[in-house]
């Protein structure tokens, strides 16, 4: 027995106790937080653990406003899809629209809204609340307004009830100008609409019925208009039916998605697709194709436009000509469509309307297989067109420059990114006193902001949308919040609400919440037609649950060209910027199937997306053709300098067996300052290069006029590239077949084939 | 009998065309290379399904990419002449694999739905299914990939996320047809029905170019499509009898 007394025995029961709760202290620190085998023992209402939810909402990725059908598991969305029942998209999507996913869960998000707490750009910025950063920013306003000085609203491309929310608010606001700016917008097309049938809207074009389509430069499988519902069409029109297989032309310099699609690919020389066109509509005339009443008069009007003279302009042989018109005339159902380069010149709105006539001259106007115009919009109807060209961009730069902006609120778009550098955005921002950005990433345009008003994403927020253009008939679909929001933002409706609220112009804007006032607005559209069965609930219910919803309206009433219009028709030689000596490339930036318009740079799904035609991942690069580089002695992977009078970039090289001798061609979407991780400081941007030349009726940035020279650096870069060697080398993996495969195709022995084990 | 007579025997069994007739399903897929644009949306689509991961630039350029479906182009022919073709590219599920036969461990076979199939960990990574692939289909993990927070929320749970050291390739979302196959036994069906299940690129395909089904049903969309004159497969010549049918492209040129 060993002799501890009571003094001992304390102290040792004291160290141990001092042990057992260090060692108690210790095994709480390392332990690992408690995990459920259950993820919810009490399972959220909202959701079933290990069942998805589906929610229909609406694609923002792209302005062409597909249905999405959200898959979400545990109250996270999973997957974006197209939404079966939309009638744009018919349950397909776009890679683009896919990687939505990671607008949502991007890691260089905003999470609340922050002030700049250094000079503008250093992107110091420091956290806010709500309420602070509403006050500020309304108090400017209030300012502003109450100086009559002016304030400019300048939105992507809004529509719907968002659109009304911004017109009201601008009205009630008084002194304030509304403008939207989306890189894309098809303005020359919209003018050249205008100008021919005297209405004023982007119309359908009817690929899926037509049998023979004639494309002057549009990218439709791309990126023009609407390119998932024009790709269903080119399926349809090729496979999806029993009685024709369309037949597809694509006028166009450099070989896009469309030209590798096409039957005929046809490189007319830059800028005078017009005057094929007119060319072909000369022939149509000579084929006795048109017999209306004012026939005589386009035989005078297109009286110049020969055969022989077109060839000598576009560069084509006359049998070209003649080929494409006896193919367009020959064929039922045949549609013109134009966009692209072609949509890009100082004379594209009169290239656009010479397009355009080829489908009057053979009658498509309204039929099935042509162009069909659209009612108005089915909801959203008192907003106006706000789409600001280059020249209304300027005008904004300029009057900033001179000190007449006060307030410049920026919603979800990138002009300094997307406007060339001559054009001086970034440099006017610094004489606006106050710049705000809703936007939900410090892009190029948010850096220079001084207050952000960070918004949702579209997959967190309320909206409705009207597609554009339209289906030829009413369509508006409805977008709800798909997951609960991740950080502190806010709709940019519930933005809006909450400055008109700080404003006081509770009787102007009395909704409390995007919701309520979505609601309001639906409730109107509900009660005006009462043949909805059921309560407002219910419609609001079923509307939600299929997120679409339309009226079988349609624009009516025949078209009648202005004899003025017949008289006036021509198409100018085009006009390029730079001396041809010294510049001796034309520049053709295109809109890349990854990014678009730059806004998919900071996806990583996009970044790893292979460029369809060249296999290139992460990076940017130029186009040129086998010929000419060799002549220039440059390989593929040269690192080359891209000089135009405003500027120039460095890029890799990379031989493109379908581009003209003289054209080079750049994908937009790289060369990002800001955007976050994936996106910045990765390669370079066409756009900078820009001349700030115009078209010179619609005065839309003219983007495929600027020459350039490009010259070695010496050095060499390979872009990085996915895939291995572009030609087959008889391996025979794409095989094909002549016309009428039913003789000339060989079938494969499906199934059939015996396997000889004998040999073992 | 001898081992070897035995080893031969079941090499001839397991090497039957067909040897899996007496199952339900024959899975398909026929890709009408007349319609394919090129335009990436099953890439993406393939993507956010599969859990397939972000590889990043340094890693692309090392060749160790990881789509399961990818678009090869063709180039034919030269300026103004030139021509783009394009073919989608996945796991043939061939019912001859040349694949299944050298996996040491198994972890590659071939189901009773006509699907190749790899068993993650089983997989010890030889790599020497990828060797054998004519089709090079097969994307190997040389590392453990990473998401950025919060974009590891986007990860569908229904689809393992693969670690280092582990083969991996299309499964024809086999997810999908599980899922599929559970609801039609909810449902007190015996089969599922056509159209019921579509893998991501099928479900996404913007031009219908991609057409999913089983080919044992002699009514579905897939076996009418494999039988047009324009079907073939890719390397017909290695004869691994491929589940995916292509349709050739249709040249209109003249002459």
């Amino acid at each position: 027995m060993s002799n501890i007394d009571r003094r001992e025995f304390l102290r040792l029961v004291g160290v141990g106790g001092v042990g057992v709760g260090a060692g108690f202290m210790l095994a709480e620190s390392i332990k690992h937080p408690v995990e459920h085998l259950i993820p919810y023992p009490v399972p959220p209402e909202e959701f079933s653990p290990g069942v998805a939810t589906l929610y229909n909402s609406v694609c923002r990725m792209c302005p062409a406003g597909c249905g999405i059908t959200v898959r979400t598991r545990e109250g996270r969305a999973k997957k974006i899809e197209g939404n079966p029942l939309h009638p744009v998209n018919q349950g397909r999507l776009c890679a683009l629209g896919q990687a939505g996913l990671q607008v949502l869960y991007n890691p260089d998000r905003l999470t609340a809204p922050m002030i700049q707490s250094a000079e503008r750009g250093s992107e110091q910025f420091i956290q806010t609340t709500w309420d602070d950063g509403l006050s500020r920013v309304a108090q400017r306003l209030a300012q502003a307004s109450d100086n009559g000085k002016n304030i400019v609203m300048l939105s992507e491309g809004v529509r719907g009830h968002l659109a009304e929310l911004f017109e009201i608010f601008m009205a009630r606001l008084g002194s304030g100008q509304l403008l939207h700016y989306d890189f894309a917008y098809p303005h020359s097309l919209r003018a050249a609409n205008r100008k021919l049938f005297g209405i004023d809207q982007l119309p359908y074009y009817d690929i899926r019925h037509s049998s023979y389509l004639l494309s002057f430069g549009a990218d439709y499988l791309n990126n023009w208009l609407s390119p998932v519902h024009y790709s269903l069409g080119f399926g349809d029109s090729r496979h999806g039916n029993d009685e024709f297989r369309g037949h597809f032309v694509q006028i166009e310099q450099k070989m896009s998605i469309s030209g590798a699609a096409a039957d005929e690919w046809v490189p007319a020389r830059p800028g005078t697709e017009g005057i094929l066109a007119l060319g072909i509509a000369h022939q149509l005339l000579a084929l006795d194709v048109y017999d209306g009443e004012d026939a005589s008069d386009w035989r005078t009007a297109l009286d110049a436009w020969s055969a022989d003279t077109v060839a000598q302009k576009t560069g084509l042989p006359s049998s070209t000509i003649k080929h494409l018109a006896s193919g367009f005339a020959g064929t039922e159902r045949a549609l013109a469509i134009g966009g692209g380069a072609a949509g890009n010149h100082s004379n594209s709105v009169d290239t656009l309307v010479a397009v355009n006539l080829l489908n009057y001259l053979i009658g498509n106007i309204g039929k099935p297989g042509g162009v069909v115009f659209n009612p108005d919009p089915a909801i959203g109807g008192a907003t106006k067109n706000r789409q600001a060209n280059f020249r209304s961009m300027q005008d904004l730069i300029e009057s900033a420059g001179n000190g007449q902006i006060d307030v410049l609120v920026i919603n979800n778009t990138n002009p300094a990114y997307t406007l060339p550098q001559s054009a001086g955005f970034k440099e006017a921002l610094a004489s606006i006193p106050t710049v705000v950005s809703l936007s939900s990433f410090v892009d190029e345009t948010t850096a220079m902001a001084d207050i952000i008003l960070p918004s949702h994403t579209y997959l967190e927020s309320w909206g409705d949308d009207t597609p554009e253009p339209g289906l030829g008939f009413s369509v508006a679909s409805i977008s709800q919040p798909v997951v609960s929001p991740l950080y502190n933002t806010r709709a940019t409706g519930d933005i809006l609400l909450g400055l008109a609220s700080k404003l006081g112009f509770d009787e102007a804007i009395p909704w409390k919440s995007l919701e309520d006032y979505l609601k309001d607005r639906w409730r109107q559209i509900y009660e005006r037609s009462p043949r909805d069965p059921g309560d407002f609930a219910s419609f609001w219910r079923d509307v939600l649950r299929s997120g679409v919803w339309g009226e079988n309206r349609r624009m009516q009433g025949p078209i009648v060209i202005d004899k003025q219009v017949i008289d006036d028709m021509g198409v100018a030689e085009p006009e390029f910027a730079g001396a041809a000596d010294d510049y001796p490339f034309i520049l053709q930036p295109y809109l890349s199937t990854a990014m678009y318009d730059g806004r998919g740079a900071n996806l990583p799904w996009m970044q790893e997306l292979p460029d369809p035609a060249t296999g290139i991942v992460y990076g940017s690069w130029v186009e040129m053709n086998p010929v000419t580089a060799a002549k220039m002695g440059l390989v593929d992977g040269d690192l080359v300098r891209v000089t135009s009078e405003q500027g120039s970039i460095d890029a890799p090289l990379v031989i493109f067996p379908a581009i003209m001798p003289d054209v080079i061609a750049a994908p937009i979407g790289q060369g990002h300052d800001a955007l976050g991780r994936y996106a910045r400081n990765r390669g370079s941007n066409p756009i900078q290069l820009l001349a700030p030349k115009t078209d010179v009726s619609s005065g839309s940035l003219a983007t495929c006029v600027t020459r350039v020279s490009v010259v070695a650096t010496g050095r060499r870069r390979a872009p990085v590239k996915t895939g291995g060697e572009t030609r087959q080398l008889g391996r025979n993996i794409v095989q094909s077949t002549g016309v009428g495969s039913g003789s000339a195709g060989h079938s494969a022995k499906l199934d059939s084939i015996p396997i000889t084990v004998e040999s073992i | 009998m001898s081992f070897m007579d035995r080893f031969v025997s079941s090499w001839r069994d397991y090497r039957k065309a067909g040897y899996y007739e007496e199952f339900d399903y024959a899975w398909t897929m026929t890709i009408d290379l007349d319609v394919c644009t090129g335009c990436s949306a099953c890439v993406t689509a393939c993507q956010a399904e599969n859990n397939i991961p972000i590889v990043g630039e340094k890693e692309l350029g090392k060749g160790r990419e990881m789509q399961w479906i990818r678009i090869e182009r063709y180039w034919e022919g030269e300026y103004p002449n030139a021509k783009l073709k394009y073919i989608p590219m996945l796991c043939q599920h061939c019912d001859a694999a040349p694949c299944e036969t050298v996996c040491p461990v198994t972890a590659t076979y071939h189901n009773q739905d006509g699907l190749n199939t790899q068993i993650y960990n089983r997989c010890i990574g030889t790599r020497s299914c990828a060797v054998y692939c004519p089709y090079e289909v097969r994307y190997f993990n040389y590392y453990d990939h990473h998401w950025d927070t919060p974009l590891d929320q986007q990860l569908n749970p229904d689809v393992t996320v693969r670690e280092k050291g582990v083969m991996e390739k299309c499964t024809f979302c086999i997810q999908r047809i599980r899922q599929a196959k559970d609801h039609a036994k909810d449902d007190g069906r015996r089969r599922v029905r056509d159209g019921e299940v579509q893998p991501a690129c099928v479900q996404t395909c913007p031009t219908n170019a991609l057409v999913f089904g089983d080919r044992k049903d002699p009514d579905s969309k897939v076996s009418k499509s494999m039988k047009n004159p324009r079907a073939y497969h890719v390397l017909e010549e290695t004869n691994t009898l491929p589940s995916v049918v292509y349709l050739k492209k249709v040249n209109t040129d003249a002459g």
